[in-house]
């Protein structure tokens, strides 16, 4: 392997890359147009759903087809914390990033047992599941119709508190990359049957990741809620939701702490430049380009780097 | 009484209907482990396939299926041969992935090309009634289509050689091999079935309700449900499924709403997946 990319030097400019990324996110509300601040902010929330997903199905290998579930919890949690209880919105968002976990270690404790693909498929169904029963629930949720908050004009707040979601949730990954839990998780991934038998409690560690992955795509939602201050079923629970933030682990590298980084950057660009560019074609064009990185990335971006020796195989990244 | 045997009888009717996607999402889970995403939009191509059909050429639908099936035998072989051959040994989220982006692709396209507009094909209507009990022309006409195709589908593969060697590769595809099957041949004869098994549910739905790009989605979701309380993987198993899903449905929006009656579908999954995640006849492990 090329160690160009090792070592000191390597390690300063990572840290560098990262710093200047940051400032530069940090900067935008201030230099930024409104659009600039809208299209960074729905790639921070991107980020924020493809991290915390990688986090269950990245690391475990088991793969959820129903993460927009904890995103809709979020999202109605604080609408209805909002509207129905009068909650100020930082403490409601709080309030349904809790929500969403718990939903987590509750869907989490039964659905877990499952594998391969009967967890996924039960995932899809549980979060069809809850888009209906939240659609029936109509005195409170204000069923198909949606549910409207106050307006308010908090793009900034909320840019940054995506932000900080975001960051939380790769700061998480990265503690988890690198703590023995991180490789606890991988083991259940390679397979889980000798992880269990060599001590590893697969079921506690699953139902861990599985709640903490759903805090953060709650929190991700509530904000959502908050600065959209409309959200109605069939939006907040979008499968599509899903499976951009799969297809964006996917592209960056799974299991990885900057993989969902990376693809949510990339694929949250092309997206925009595909929507300006061919409206019509828009959907047809995100397909073609799923079936790409699937064909063609495997792996994704970081394991091609690795195997140039451009960048370190370093649980780190 | 008669609103029961009348709710019943609706209930298999739907059933058919389901059998004929679900048996073909459920024989491309069997032989190749792939959970088919895309499955609703093979659907949504067959409907749109017969409705030009019968729009530009006035064709009957049940007669179209006989153009449309093969059409969309050939769209599932090109479909596996270029695309789900390359990740039937992935690991289950690439295949995931990938069905997915086909589906988003033919969605894609069919919103370009075809528009959103509902269409919806004018063909049959009235209803029968034996007894008391009324059975709607347009839906029993589908169902028993469903039963010859299902039953057609079934026989191929419970009788003929290349059922065998279908059969033989959903077992183990290196058995299968190591015997002299080419399995890759019987990979894409199974999933061109399933996709004109698929079309042929949307000729039927394209008479039975309205036309458009998204269409399939809502059909995919019943169809998961069929194949899990059938059990993954199991033609039979499928079509039990799809009767007794059907029935449920009938019976949720008969007793409250049909909005309610989609939450009881998913609930059923949920408990059946729980409770006997092999469903009624599946795989032990899959």
């Amino acid at each position: 392997m090329n160690s160009r990319a090792t070592g000191t030097r390597g390690v300063r400019i990572y840290t560098g890359v990262i710093g200047a990324v940051t400032m530069a996110i940090a900067l935008v509300p201030v230099f930024g147009s409104n659009y600039t601040k809208t299209f960074v902010m729905q790639a921070l929330m991107s980020c924020a759903l493809a991290a915390s997903w990688n986090l269950i199905s990245g690391f475990t290998g088991y793969v959820s087809f129903g993460h927009s579930a904890f995103f809709g919890i979020g999202a109605y949690a604080t609408g209805i914390a909002i509207v129905r209880g009068g909650m100020p919105a930082p403490i409601a968002i709080v309030v349904a990033g809790l929500a969403a976990a718990s939903a987590g270690l509750l869907f989490g404790y039964p659905a877990l047992r499952l594998r391969g693909p009967y967890f996924a498929v039960g995932m899809l169904g549980v979060a069809e599941a809850i888009r209906v029963g939240v659609t029936v629930a109509e005195p409170l949720t204000g069923g198909g119709k949606g549910l409207v908050l106050i307006p308010e004009d908090v793009l900034t707040v909320a840019y940054y508190a995506m932000f900080a979601v975001a960051t939380a949730t790769v700061l998480v990954t990265y503690r988890v990359a690198t703590l023995p839990v991180g490789l606890r998780l991988l083991a259940i991934r390679e397979d889980e049957v000798a992880a269990e038998l060599n001590g590893i409690q697969t079921t506690r560690l699953k139902i861990g990741a599985f709640a903490v992955s759903a805090l953060f795509a709650g929190l991700a939602g509530g904000i959502y809620a908050w600065q959209m201050s409309y959200i109605d079923p069939g939006t907040v629970f979008a499968g599509s939701l899903t499976v951009r933030a799969i297809a964006m682990t996917m592209l960056g590298g799974q299991g990885t702490v900057f993989g969902p980084v990376l693809g949510s950057v990339l694929l949250s660009g092309i997206s925009e430049a595909l929507w300006a560019k061919f409206p019509f074609l828009h959907t047809a064009l995100s397909g073609v380009l799923i079936i790409a990185i699937v064909l063609f990335l495997p792996g994704g971006i970081t394991q091609i780097l690795q195997d140039r020796g451009w960048i370190p195989r370093s649980r780190r990244l | 009484m008669v609103t029961l045997v009348q709710v019943v009888v609706s209930g298999l009717l739907l059933g058919g209907v389901y059998a004929l996607l679900a048996g073909g999402l459920t024989l491309i889970f069997g032989v190749m482990r792939v959970i088919n995403l895309a499955h609703g939009e093979f659907l949504m191509l067959g409907a749109y396939a017969s409705f030009f059909l019968f729009v530009r050429l006035g064709l009957n639908p049940i007669l179209s299926l006989l153009i449309s099936m093969p059409l969309m035998f050939g769209v599932g072989w090109i479909a596996q041969r270029l695309l789900i051959s390359r990740v039937v040994r992935a690991p289950l989220l690439t295949s995931l992935l990938l069905t997915y982006g086909v589906s988003l692709a033919l969605t894609g396209g069919a919103q370009a090309t075809f528009t959103n507009d509902f269409r919806s094909v004018p063909f049959l209507s009235g209803a029968l009634n034996i007894g008391e009990v009324a059975f709607s022309v347009p839906r029993l006409v589908a169902c028993v289509t469903a039963l010859v195709l299902t039953g057609a589908a079934q026989f191929f593969l419970a009788r003929t050689r290349w059922g065998k060697a279908l059969r033989a590769t959903a077992q183990s595809a290196d058995v299968a091999l190591a015997c002299g099957i080419d399995i890759d041949r019987a990979r894409m004869i199974a999933f061109g079935i399933a996709t004109a098994l698929a079309g042929a549910a949307g000729t039927l739905t394209s008479f039975l309700y309205t036309v458009y790009p998204e269409m399939g989605k809502t059909f995919m979701l019943k169809a998961f449900a069929v194949i899990v309380l059938g059990g993954m993987g199991s033609f039979p198993g499928a079509f039990l499924g799809a009767l007794v899903l059907g029935v449920i449905e009938s019976t949720a929006s008969y007793v409250t709403t049909t909005q309610i009656a989609e939450a009881v579908i998913y609930i059923t999954l949920l408990a059946m997946l729980l409770l006997r995640p092999q469903g009624f006849f599946g795989l032990k492990e899959a």
